[in-house]
């Protein structure tokens, strides 16, 4: 078979489509999936699905559980916490954590609420929510690849000092004031009987899904997760790519922080740190679900959503709030713990 | 067993019974048989993908097997219920290269981490005790170091038989183990591997039986006494590499011939591609170097002669001190690998695993990554295109694999080689760089790789190719330069161009 072809060029395999092939080489070639594949990709969302029947159908929760009000309150209130957690997963596609996106959102939210009571013009509050997010997000990456101070030190470092700067801001207390209507109105209302939050939650998944999955930029941060020396040997701006992913993140997570005064009416100093955690854990345990080994958008939001039903269920049948943190601790070690035996799997 | 029988032929210590293992569809091991005499190297050949990796694997009690067993010292084990205890029990001992020590230690530490340190009864560590064996150890073995040098300060040989020193250090030399040495040479020099041969020859000597798995035939013929030859999962025989030639071997192991690629040496007239004057990076000084369109220019040298930083410097890996770097008559600055791709260069590192594979990543994304941009059009990748196109790559790069959308990790390391060379020369780069690019690679995927090489400067591209395996050099380059600490010592043409007289100018300081 190894006959030197001194004829042979390479045939031109760039970018210049061959018609008429695709179809016979794309059935033969295709990998198909398994039963266990299956199974791993959609095992969470059918948990999900069976932990919200079960509370609809127990007899604890059956009343209060699927009623309109709690599904309306969980899903708006999750839909907030969705987008921080899509804040913390642009970086982790980098394997990179951002522990400060729950911070950027308070920030955000104290920001924006404290604005908007002295009169500010609600788009100019929203664009100052998101730039906040954007300026924290720049020091974040500058501190991470220029000065090259981990990332884990540098956003716990960052969530503790914007802990403190929420606080002299708002003296500890919540901003509360005259909050125009039209806003606070939008994150209370529906649509099609589906909070308006929720549609922005949707917007922007179908933003960061496009950014992962169907730009080169996206197809370069899963690139970099994979195997950073051999990232830069192939021409990718690592420094550049991953900076960006904190100033994506931190966009993102003040983008929560603005919805999230739109939906309360008002923002309390201690919201942000409350995203924090349940945020991080959906993102982690995003790499379980839905593309397994793989940290997703499809996944993060499952996580999230599963973390909010077992949540939710577990307060109507009144369990005492520390369960929740119980619930949320193991959700964060379970989704680490079975990102790392799916991505194992994968190698072999 | 005829255990008692201590004559040369005939004393077998390890016999191997029908081991079957299959995943999912493949079935990697079937029924296979081997056994193993005192006092012998016996070599494990087989093309990538032919079972041998599985049947470490179930030797070392890593996996398990569906069926068979083992006789060892005259006891039978079944081989669906090893765990590495079991196997270590049974009296095997492994040596992966580098895996299992610490560089940072010494040799004291080294030897006695995992087995313990003389120490008395508060747990205090008498180092004067553990030196003392620690020297009788290194005398055993014939190791020339002292207990208290840190590992890393050794030469790699010196290394891997501080790890084999350490496996065996307990076994009085009577007993009947065996020693299984998983492609220990993978990653050493040339010089460095005779000198390990040489040990794992006296060792054998000594009565010590040893499994020996190298890709490296070469090897096979120094070495081995016997050797096993697996075929996709199936036992093709056991022979005596001495009796054969080199190719008769490879026949038997590829169930082919695999016809040797030799250029046909002409002075290539095509215009320069490179045109490199007073590079100095690292360890490089003062380097002049060209190559023309279909040229072959091999970079021969030792380890830290610069020869893969002059590699890293062309690609902007390493950053140029001083010089000038002009491709197609254009001077170029290249201080990055983005601006090294840009003016038509490409590099294959020399550590895959590394610097190279996205291991989770697909097969088509591994392929694509250089080239990602093309595929970005009007605000849509285009995905279905990538998807054809690998399969393309696949059909003319001679890429085995599943489907384009199998992690890189499912694939061979042949195979895994010619994805990362596919990556680069679908850019169809001017200049393309290699380091050691056939490196852990089994002879049928190295003449496929020589042959893609070989196409693309066909193609009119220009090639350097860094390697310790001089041989390699001679066969397919068409001129070789040779560094010595950072300085062209020589340039071979032609006649000149022989294994031999590459590892002389190489060399000749440290001999004279």
């Amino acid at each position: 078979m190894s006959e030197v072809k001194t004829e042979g060029v390479l045939p031109a395999v760039g970018p210049d489509p061959k018609a008429g092939r695709s179809g016979e080489d794309a059935s033969g070639h295709r990998r198909r999936k398994t039963v266990r594949q299956y199974l791993e990709a959609y095992a969470f969302l059918g948990l999900l699905v069976i932990a919200a029947l079960f509370f609809s159908l127990w007899s604890e929760t059956g009343e209060t559980f699927p009623s309109e009000a709690n599904i309306r309150t969980l899903v708006s209130a999750n839909a907030v916490v969705a987008i921080v957690a899509l804040a913390a997963l642009v970086p982790l596609v980098c394997y990179e954590f951002d522990l400060s996106v729950g911070a950027i959102a308070g920030l955000s939210s104290i920001f924006v609420a404290s604005a908007l009571a002295n009169g500010t013009p609600v788009f100019l509050g929203i664009l100052l929510g998101i730039g906040l997010g954007i300026l924290v997000g720049l020091v974040n990456a500058f501190l991470i690849t220029r000065v090259g101070v981990n990332a884990v030190i540098t956003t716990l470092g960052m969530a503790i000092i914007l802990a403190g700067v929420i606080n002299q801001k708002s003296g500890g207390l919540a901003v509360t004031g005259d909050i125009p209507l039209s806003f606070s109105e939008f994150g209370s209302s529906t649509w099609f009987g589906i909070p308006k939050i929720a549609y922005i939650l949707a917007v922007i998944a179908i933003g960061v899904y496009y950014l992962l999955n169907h730009t080169p930029y996206g197809r370069y941060l899963y690139a970099f997760g994979s195997n950073r020396e051999a990232a830069k040997l192939v021409g990718i701006r690592t420094k550049l790519t991953l900076g960006l992913t904190f100033v994506i993140s931190g966009a993102l997570a003040g983008a929560a922080g603005v919805l999230q005064v739109a939906r309360a009416g008002s923002a309390d100093p201690k919201v942000g740190e409350s995203f924090t955690l349940p945020a991080l854990a959906a993102a982690f345990l995003s790499a379980a679900a839905m593309r397994p080994g793989r940290y997703n958008v499809a996944g993060t939001l499952v996580a999230i959503f599963f973390l909010a039903v077992l949540n939710s269920g577990l307060n109507l049948a009144g369990s005492p709030q520390y369960v929740n943190n119980y619930v949320n601790g193991a959700a964060l070690i379970i989704g680490v713990a079975l990102a790392v035996r799916l991505g194992r799997r994968q190698e072999l | 067993m005829r255990s008692t029988s201590h004559s040369e032929e005939g004393s077998k210590v390890l016999r191997a019974n029908q081991v079957s293992k299959a995943f999912g569809a493949t079935q990697a091991l079937d029924r296979v048989s081997f056994s193993l005499e005192k006092g012998t190297v016996h070599a494990l050949l087989g093309g990538n993908g032919c079972g041998k990796s599985t049947l470490i694997k179930i030797l070392a009690g890593v996996e398990q097997a569906d069926a068979g067993t083992i006789e060892i010292r005259g006891s039978e084990h079944d081989l669906r219920w090893i765990t590495p205890a079991r196997a270590r029990e049974a009296g095997l001992q492994f040596v992966h290269q580098q895996r299992s020590t610490f560089p940072e230690l010494s040799i004291t530490d080294n030897l006695a981490i995992g087995r313990g340190y003389e120490s008395d009864r508060l747990g205090r560590i008498h180092w004067r005790a553990a030196r003392r064996r620690t020297a009788r150890v290194l005398e055993r073995f014939q190791i020339a170091a002292h207990p208290d040098q840190l590992l890393e300060e050794l030469s790699p040989a010196t290394q891997t038989m501080v790890a084999i020193a350490r496996a065996l250090q307990d076994q009085d030399e009577s007993s009947e183990g065996v020693l299984v040495l998983d492609e220990p040479t993978a990653s050493l020099p040339a010089p460095e591997v005779d000198l390990l041969l040489s040990a794992l020859r006296r060792y054998a000597d000594a009565g010590q039986a040893i499994i020996y798995v190298t890709h490296r035939l070469e090897e096979v013929f120094t070495v081995a006494d016997k050797a096993t030859l697996l075929r996709d999962g199936l036992f093709v025989d056991t022979v005596a590499p001495k009796e054969l030639t080199h190719e008769g071997l490879v026949e038997l192991m590829m169930g082919r011939a695999v016809e040797q690629i030799e250029r046909l040496r002409g002075k290539p007239e095509g215009p320069v591609v490179l045109e490199a004057k007073g590079l100095a990076a690292g360890p490089l000084r003062g380097v002049d170097l060209s190559a023309r369109e279909g040229e072959i220019v091999g970079i021969g040298g030792l380890i830290g002669s610069g020869r893969s930083t002059l590699l890293k410097a062309l690609f902007g890996v390493v950053p140029l001190e001083a010089g000038t770097v002009s491709i197609d008559g254009a001077h170029e600055r290249i201080a990055t690998p983005g601006q090294a791709m840009a003016a038509g260069v490409a590099y294959v590192p020399e550590d895959r695993q590394k610097d190279a594979a996205f291991k989770e990543l697909s097969v088509g994304e591994n392929l694509s990554l250089t080239v990602i941009p093309d595929y970005w059009h009007r605000g849509v990748l285009n995905r279905r295109k990538e998807h054809r196109d690998a399969l393309d790559l696949f059909d003319s790069y001679l890429i085995k694999a599943e489907s384009d959308e199998a992690p890189l990790s499912s694939l061979s390391g042949g195979n895994q080689q010619k994805v990362i060379v596919a990556r680069w020369l679908r850019r169809n780069p001017r200049l393309l760089l290699l380091d050691e690019p056939t490196q852990g690679v089994d002879v049928g995927a190295r003449a496929e790789i020589y042959e893609l090489i070989n196409r693309a400067v066909s193609g009119g591209a220009a090639a350097l190719i860094a390697s310790s395996d001089f041989e390699e050099l001679a066969r397919i380059c068409d001129r070789v330069v040779v560094l010595r600490k950072g300085v062209v010592v020589a340039e071979l043409h032609e006649a000149e161009l022989e294994a031999e007289s590459i590892a002389q100018r190489a060399n000749a300081e440290v001999s004279a």
